[in-house]
């Protein structure tokens, strides 16, 4: 049942990113962040089946649900014509099919030459626990936790700089 | 847990923050001076570095272990400090050129600063990763920081994007590294690596550490991931290039180090090979690309990709005494870019393009500038008796000496090879900056250069660095070869 579970939503995960980034039926930048949601969600169904049940809710909750929202609002103040009538760029196909081959190769050979997951028992893993992972982040990864408000205050002041239209 | 460990970073960050509420209260016309207070305060912490008791043993590691203040560290700090004062000179020399948000130009650079100092001591992969997250965001914002200009918006997008795709191998290495080894933390992925021989053979872990070396590859500017730094080089104001080709390449630099020789030093030794091959590439790539270029920051861009790969041809020999080449290599780099930069961020301020034209005559209408840059120059390109020939002879050295290792011995020589080549290549390029400043015949405006005292003095700064560390490489090469005994043995 969990195997089944698992092809599914690998599956659909593929298929709605492949989706997002190139939609043979729609050119429309809100299609394609719809699919990014899906493929979110996907993503979130997989954490479910590893246990890790507070990072899929996060995922959701987080990245479905707020970031998502953000993206759909730019996106709908942005000139979405524009970007429907752009043409994919061959030569960027081309390098970019030989990236995905050449990097899926090395990772597919990877992955079968170490055997990943043979003999494997499922576990609760005990960083999925919230209050395991609230101790983690405020005792032995307590500093990194903290230098990321610095990445946050330089991302706020960077996006008002960049984006308002007067400064004093 | 010791808070008094991370006290210089908490400094530069608090200074950071001041910078930006000392906006609210200081009317528009003295906000550029806000550059030079930042400088002054950070001269101050630079001071304090050598004044305050440092811990040592045990107590010089805290935060879990995640953080470690050893002389490595202490060492690139100093670096990063030096390097940021010289910039904040340079962003008031700037000022005028930044349509809004002087303020923010200085804070942002402080607060990159900040993430350095936080990678020089990053111990683990999750500081790691927070530290050049908080660098590269930072520069996202600096490079398109002239939102006016196509060029400089251009180059922030292109590093943006490119930087989003290492920090997305970055996390897939460490995802793999940390699934294989069941830990984060450099000396224990060492330890483990020791107890078990599976590991450090193992296809995932060692993709995992490929990964790493790949997005690490990129803040340095290696090829097959330096595809980004002649555009954005070109792109972001002087002073940004500058602290891009200083700080965020040192940055990348220690992280390297650390990743390499503490956390996976076996595989290293197996990947000798590997970075040979990158290394030589990237020198002759850097060389052979910087020939037709006309812009100055771009042909500085190439020169930088030659850089790298100088460093990474020091990390190849696999010793301590190319360890060691490597910081004396960065220390000399250090002044003679931001000399560089600081001349060019000077002679370009009322012309519209940094084409290689605008020196002609410069050593009419400023000697100084003509001096500074003609000896960044002839540093760069490695002329006795500067400090740009002493980091390239020790790295070449350094490589000679691996090459008693039989095993290797024709693959060194062959990067030696590759590096003098480089080296004569680039010979030409920068020569024909020097022939732009004292042979070209001058068709524009003539009149002298006004050189403000701080400019004057940081450009006297980067001239006594490169001379010193020439004429008299004895103590800082000491210091280094104490430093990467103390750390690597």
């Amino acid at each position: 049942m969990e195997d089944a579970l698992f092809y599914i939503f690998a599956a659909l995960t593929l298929l709605f990113a492949f989706l997002c980034v190139a939609n043979p039926f729609s050119r429309n930048p809100v299609t394609s962040a719809m699919f990014l949601v899906l493929t979110m969600i996907s993503l979130a169904g997989l954490f479910v089946l590893l246990q890790a049940f507070f990072l899929a809710a996060v995922q959701i909750l987080v990245y479905a649900g707020a970031v998502m929202v953000l993206f759909l609002f730019v996106i709908m103040l942005l000139d979405v014509k524009e970007e429907e009538r752009r043409r994919f760029n061959p030569f960027g196909i081309a390098i970019g099919g030989v990236s995905v081959i050449g990097l899926g190769f090395i990772l597919f050979s990877t992955i079968r030459e170490s055997k990943v997951g043979a003999g494997l028992k499922l576990t609760a893993v005990k960083g999925s626990d919230t209050a395991a992972l609230g101790k983690a982040l405020f005792t032995e990864y307590l500093l990194p936790f903290e230098v990321i408000s610095v990445l946050l205050l330089v991302a706020m002041v960077g996006v008002i700089l960049l984006s308002k239209k007067d400064l004093k | 847990m010791n808070v008094s460990l991370i006290e210089f970073e908490i400094t530069v960050v608090l200074l950071g923050m001041g910078v930006l509420l000392l906006d609210l209260w200081t009317p528009a016309e003295r906000k550029p001076g806000l550059g030079l207070a930042a400088a002054l305060s950070l001269l101050l912490v630079l001071v304090a570095t050598f004044l305050v008791p440092i811990p040592q043993g045990a107590a010089a590691s805290g935060f879990g272990g995640g953080y470690l203040l050893d002389g490595l560290a202490l060492f690139f700090k100093r670096f990063f400090l030096v390097a940021a004062i010289l910039v904040l000179v340079m962003q008031t020399e700037f000022a005028d050129r930044i349509a809004s948000g002087i303020s923010e130009f200085y804070a942002l650079v402080l607060f990159a600063l900040a993430g350095m100092m936080f990678a020089a001591s990053a111990n683990n992969f999750v500081m790691l990763f927070v530290a050049i997250e908080l660098i590269t965001v930072t520069f996202y914002v600096l490079t398109s920081f002239q939102r006016g200009r196509t060029a400089s918006l251009e180059a922030g997008v292109k590093y943006l994007i490119l930087g989003a795709l290492s920090s997305g191998f970055l996390v897939f290495g460490i995802a793999l590294i940390y699934g294989t080894s069941g830990t984060m933390s450099f000396p224990e992925i060492a330890a483990k690596i020791k107890a078990s021989h599976d590991l450090a053979h193992g296809a995932l872990f060692q993709l995992g550490v490929l990964l790493v070396l790949v997005a690490l590859g990129f803040k340095i500017a290696a090829v097959p991931m330096q595809i980004w730094a002649p555009d954005v080089y070109q792109g972001a104001p002087a002073p940004v290039t500058a602290f891009l080709a200083v700080g965020s390449k040192a940055a990348g630099m220690v992280l390297l180090l650390r990743v390499l020789l503490t956390a996976v030093p076996d595989l290293a030794s197996h990947s000798a090979k590997l970075l040979m091959t990158v290394a030589g590439i990237t020198i002759l790539y850097g060389s052979l690309c910087a020939i037709p270029q006309r812009n100055l920051k771009r042909l500085l861009g190439y020169s930088s990709i030659a850089s790298a790969g100088f460093l990474l041809l020091g990390i190849s020999a696999l010793s301590l005494n190319g360890i060691s080449a490597i910081l004396y290599y960065l220390g000399g780099y250090l002044f003679t870019v931001l000399a560089a930069f600081l001349v060019i961020c000077i002679v370009t301020r009322n012309t519209k393009d940094e084409d290689i034209s605008v020196l002609a005559g410069l050593h009419q209408r400023s000697p100084l500038l003509a001096a500074g840059l003609t000896l960044a120059m002839v540093s760069l390109a490695g002329v006795p008796p500067l400090a740009g020939f002493f980091g390239k002879f020790l790295l070449l050295k350094a490589a000679v000496e691996s090459a008693s290792n039989p095993e290797f011995r024709s693959a060194y020589y062959t990067l030696v090879a590759v590096g003098i080549v480089g080296v004569i290549i680039s010979l030409y390029y920068y020569f024909g900056v020097m022939k732009a400043i004292f042979w070209t015949k001058p068709t524009g405006d003539l009149s002298p250069i006004p050189l403000s005292l701080p400019a004057r003095l940081a450009l006297y700064v980067c001239i006594a660095g490169m001379l010193f560390l020439g004429l008299y490489p004895g103590p800082l090469l000491d210091f280094t070869d104490g430093v990467v005994k103390a750390v690597f043995n």
